[in-house]
């Protein structure tokens, strides 16, 4: 028996060594050459074979990462990983030009127009468009998905973009809309929502905001109400396949907002049949604000677009296929392989082995990647496209270097810290006695300009960026209205730093701190902590860079770096208890009113206490401007507002260092997909 | 014995009920903010979205509310429709896996005993062998080969041993992948004719007669196996080797060797069966470490084993899975001890169970 067992055993190890021995993937011939799709145009340097680097499947793109979604309903995912698979396997009415971020095009639409008002879009769709399942898809579908979006919003989804342009400045949520019919009554609606009427909701501390059980409790009259409100705003013909929509005012950024994912077409009488909302006016408050695990097609999906969804298993991978019956002329890739692959080693391995084609590559391990690379892309400018240079024709990867991306790390400071009963300890004693900071230290203009000035930009890049980054000069950023390149932005300048200290009157006496005799912040000193979420070293190495100039200057000037698990830092930040926090901005839509709103008026201005008075009328003016050069100089002189009384310290923006393998072509690099768009791609 | 094992598993409810509620008790340290911030993967737009998360997940109740909610479930009061409930088998939704626990479960828990399944045999034979030789060799070359052996491997970090195992044998030479299966044979496990018979890839794809899918799924476990093996070894060798040493000492060796006896059956026949009592206990824990998830193993070879998910979720707080896994790992460990304790009365006559 015991033999028999060692015998066996024997067999199997030999079988595997065998097999693991013989079983290397063969390496495949170039594909039998087809043109590539001509939706999107492709690098045209790329377009020359690559020597002799060959996809091992010319079929299948592989890309290994981490992280994966949260769910795939179009409507109501923010996030990346799921972006990526939404613009996939459903489509918008207009999107992106190529690699442009501000040029669109339409898609499912097969043209539009603006009226002259710039409050009403009409758009006429292709026809003979289906869906995976194979229905139609008709102008009801889509007038449907933006209802749907609106109303089942909540606080975790995309829709406060489209809310707010149905709507006006300022709207979130439809639960505001709620508010407002109930408090204003339904009329109040029809032209949208005033700032009055914002803040009247918002005085007091009832709110309908993602409360699904208050929001079925409210008087269904009201529900309805608003829910036919919002139907209203469309206009729709089936048979001659248009949709026009309304908008409480001209917004400016109207078509980048809907070329998102946000926005895509969904087959109604699906999601019906799926369990979800059937476009009925009397129910939809029982899908308000859905979480993944409410959500009947949180992992189902049935789009217009060039892939279909094979599976997703949570954790391990992720397939697209392709549409066979797209409406335009099919993908060329046949499938789409994302696996999550958590460990970078992991995933750098299965880039060396030739097993993925693409994947996530951390700051920190470029140089790994560097070594295999053998074709090098520099972003031009004037062409709106990388121009590649073949550097070693043995080496499998290709490097996009240059282009400035579009997130950026920055510091805020708090103008009015919490400090309930005295037990915020990041202030340290709560007082100017050298061991801490009062709560309205940062109200000082003087302070936060010193701040500035003992910024180190350059030490960053090097350190975080590897030299790879150009430092903003104002909220904004580059090629968009509000970005001019003679805008006033601050330096690192440790002298001026000084001045601006011995300027600041923190203990508001009316005599500068350089010249108070009886004690201010430059005899005092303080101590306070800079608060980041734990494992982002971008973000610990700007509260470090801080903390040593400022230190520099008067070492009686102490900012402890303090990393927070997530969990405690949320909470720093919801209660206002950071004096100053170091957080990140994506934008969503290539649009300046995307910068501005979240730094100076809601998520970061709100945490941060910013008085932002002066800044909303400008702001408002803005978004509803539509002329280009008319809007630059709205938020040019919002810019120099921003330079004289800074709210924080804008960081930098990277640029690209991304890797793909060489046989890979026709990729769009534009920086407004989550990820990529696979319908260009193709592998030789 | 029977009244024994009905007396263990009567307690099985009441240890699985202390572990949740010190599970949720723990948690009560974390303020109701910071028990939402799983629900909210980036700064929120406004405070409003936190405050409706803690109304909705009941995060601010009492303590025995929360637990009570998480055992019965909600009822939505306008659909009726009931979320959650681990008495009606609902152990929740999984934030960090994108599914319900229980999906999750079925789906990581069968990867991982199926690793288990095929390393635990080479873990236990090889280094009881190795313990026994070292033994039999007592300060000869061997033993002291062994102990070198032991010292290296209990020194070496997991994850640079694994590291280095992927670097030499798939990211050079291309012979052992990471993952669970490589992509062509994962859609022909996902093709309709595949049948899932035991959920344990190895076994169905023998089952389903498809010899190449058994190949590939080995051929993603031998790094794993190797890893797990390697570190264990060096374990199992100074245990056995130890408790050899000290059966050879005892006096009926000698007997034994008086009367006759060759070296061979002194060693096979007499002294190891009787140094095995220590490493039976050895062998316990192994496996029931091996079927509750080893999560360095699991992450480095990207093996979407249940380990590596219960330390995903249990970094971001992802309560509800948590309390998922630890009911059953709970109940994996309870059964594996009763195990255990039922194979010493088997290798040890001595003992009995009462």
């Amino acid at each position: 028996m015991r033999k028999l067992f060692y015998l066996l055993s024997l067999l199997v190890v030999a079988s595997m060594i065998l097999s693991a021995c013989g079983g290397a993937p063969a390496t495949s011939a170039p594909a039998a050459t087809e043109e590539p799709a001509p939706a999107t145009e492709a690098a045209p340097d790329e377009e020359a074979p690559a020597g002799g680097i060959t996809a091992k499947d010319p079929t299948t793109f592989v890309y290994v990462t981490f992280g994966e979604p949260d769910l795939l309903d179009p409507a109501l995912d923010y996030e990346t990983a799921g972006g990526e698979i939404l613009q996939n396997v459903y489509e918008t009415l207009v999107t992106y030009k190529g690699n442009s971020l501000s040029e669109f095009e339409p898609l499912l639409a097969e043209s539009y127009e603006i009226s002259e008002d710039g409050r009403t879009y009409s758009f006429q769709l292709h026809q003979g468009i289906k869906f995976h399942d194979g229905a139609d898809m008709t102008a009801s579908d889509v007038s449907y998905s933006f209802v749907r979006g609106m109303l089942q919003g909540g606080g975790s989804s995309p829709q406060f973009l489209i809310v707010e342009p149905f709507y006006g400045v300022g709207t979130t949520d439809i639960s505001e809309m709620v508010e407002v019919a109930q408090m204003f009554g339904l009329e109040a609606l029809a032209d949208g929502v005033s700032t009055e009427e914002l803040d009247a909701i918002n005085a007091d501390d009832v709110s309908l905001y993602d409360d699904v059980e208050a929001m079925q409790a409210v008087d269904p009259e009201i529900l309805v109400g608003v829910c036919e409100d919002l139907y209203s705003r469309f206009e729709v013909d089936d048979s001659a396949g248009t949709v026009n929509m309304t908008l409480a005012l001209p917004w400016a950024p109207f078509i980048s907002t809907i070329a998102g994912y946000w926005s895509s077409a969904m087959d109604q009488d699906w999601v019906a049949a799926q369990g979800g909302w059937d476009g009925s006016c009397e129910t939809w408050q029982n899908f308000y604000a859905m979480q993944p695990e409410n959500d009947p097609i949180y992992d189902k999906t049935n789009g217009t677009g060039p892939f279909i969804l094979d599976r997703w298993t949570p954790g391990e991978e992720l397939v697209m296929v392709r549409n066979d019956n797209y409406w335009r002329e099919p993908a060329k890739l046949e499938r789409v392989v994302i696996q999550q692959v958590d460990e970078w080693s992991t995933r750098f391995a299965m880039l060396q082995a030739g097993d993925a084609d693409a994947g996530a590559v951390p700051v920190e391990n470029r140089s790994q990647m560097d070594a295999l690379v053998g074709e090098v892309c520099n972003w031009d400018t004037a062409a709106n496209d990388y121009a590649c240079e073949t550097t070693d024709d043995s080496k499998p990867f290709r490097v996009t270097l240059g282009r400035s991306t579009n997130t950026r790390s920055d510091i805020f400071f708090n103008f009015n810290v919490a400090n309930p009963d005295g037990s915020n300890t990041y202030l340290g004693s709560g007082q100017l006695d050298g061991n801490g900071i009062p709560v309205d230290f940062f109200s000082d203009v003087h302070v936060r300009k010193a701040f500035n000035y003992c910024f180190d930009w350059d030490t960053y890049i090097g350190d975080i960026f590897n030299g790879e980054a150009i430092q903003s000069t104002s909220l904004v950023i580059e090629d968009m209205p509000g970005w001019n390149a003679d805008d006033p932005y601050y330096s690192f300048d440790l002298a001026k730093c000084e001045e601006e200290f011995k300027l600041a009157d923190v203990d508001k006496d009316g005599i500068p701190a350089g010249e108070d005799e009886e004690g201010d912040i430059w005899t005092t000193g303080f101590r306070m902590s800079g608060t980041y979420n734990q494992g982002n070293t971008t973000r610990q190495t700007l509260v470090e860079l801080l903390s040593a100039n400022i230190n520099q200057v008067n070492e009686l000037f102490i900012m402890e770096s303090v990393g927070l698990p997530w969990p405690a830092f949320l909470r720093s930040l919801n209660a206002r208890l950071a004096p100053i926090f170091f957080v990140g901005w994506h934008e969503d839509i290539h649009d300046p009113h995307n910068w501005y709103v979240p730094y100076l008026v809601t998520f970061y201005a709100s945490r941060s206490s910013v008085p932002n008075d002066k800044y909303i009328p400008l702001i408002n003016a803005g978004v509803l401007e539509s002329d280009p050069a008319a809007r630059n100089e709205i938020y040019r002189e919002l810019n120099q507002l921003v330079y004289d009384d800074p709210p924080g310290i804008i960081g930098v923006l990277g640029t690209t260092h991304g890797f793909m393998h060489r046989s890979v072509k026709g990729v769009n690099y534009n920086q407004n997909y989550s990820n990529l768009y696979y319908y260009p791609i193709y592998k030789e | 014995m029977i009244t024994y094992i009905i007396r263990r598993l009567l307690l099985v409810p009441f240890l699985l009920f202390g572990v949740t509620v010190l599970i949720f008790g723990m948690l009560q340290f974390l303020t109701p903010v910071e028990r939402s911030a799983l629900y909210v993967r980036d700064i929120p737009k406004t405070s409003k979205q936190v405050d409706g998360i803690i109304l909705k997940y009941g995060l601010d109740k009492p303590i025995h509310i929360q637990y009570w909610r998480w055992l019965v479930g909600t009822i939505d009061p306008v659909t009726g429709n009931r979320t959650g409930g681990i008495i009606y088998g609902d152990f929740g939704w999984s934030r960090t896996g994108s599914q319900p626990v229980v999906e999750l479960i079925k789906t990581r828990f069968p990867n991982t005993l199926d690793l288990t399944l095929w390393a635990v045999a080479p873990i236990i034979l090889v280094g009881i062998w190795l313990g026994v030789q070292a033994a039999v060799h007592h300060n000869g070359f061997i033993d002291q080969a062994g102990r070198m052996f032991s010292i290296v491997g209990t020194s070496f970090p997991t994850f640079v041993f694994g590291l280095l195992v992927l670097m030499i044998f798939y990211a050079n030479l291309q012979w052992f992948p990471p993952g669970r299966l490589s992509t062509s044979m994962q859609a022909v496990v996902n093709a309709e004719g595949f049948r899932s018979y035991t959920s344990l890839l190895t076994i169905d794809s023998l089952l389903n007669g498809r010899f190449d899918v058994f190949i590939d799924a080995l051929k993603h476990m031998i790094l794993p196996i190797l890893t797990l093996s390697y570190i264990s070894w060096a374990t199992f060798l100074r245990v056995t080797r130890s408790s050899m040493l000290e059966t050879l000492r005892q006096e009926y060796v000698t007997t034994a060797r008086a009367k006759g006896l060759s070296e061979r059956d002194v060693i096979f026949k007499h002294a190891r069966p009787n140094a095995m009592i220590s490493v039976v206990t050895l062998a316990g824990f192994t496996v029931v470490g091996l079927m509750g998830g080893v999560v360095i193993t699991e992450t480095v070879f990207d093996y979407p084993g249940i380990g590596k998910e219960a330390a995903e979720a249990a970094s971001q707080l992802d309560v509800v899975t948590v309390l998922g896994f630890a009911l059953f790992n709970g109940f994996i460990l309870i059964i594996a001890n009763l195990v255990v304790d039922i194979l010493y009365a088997v290798v040890d006559p001595r003992v009995r169970l009462a």
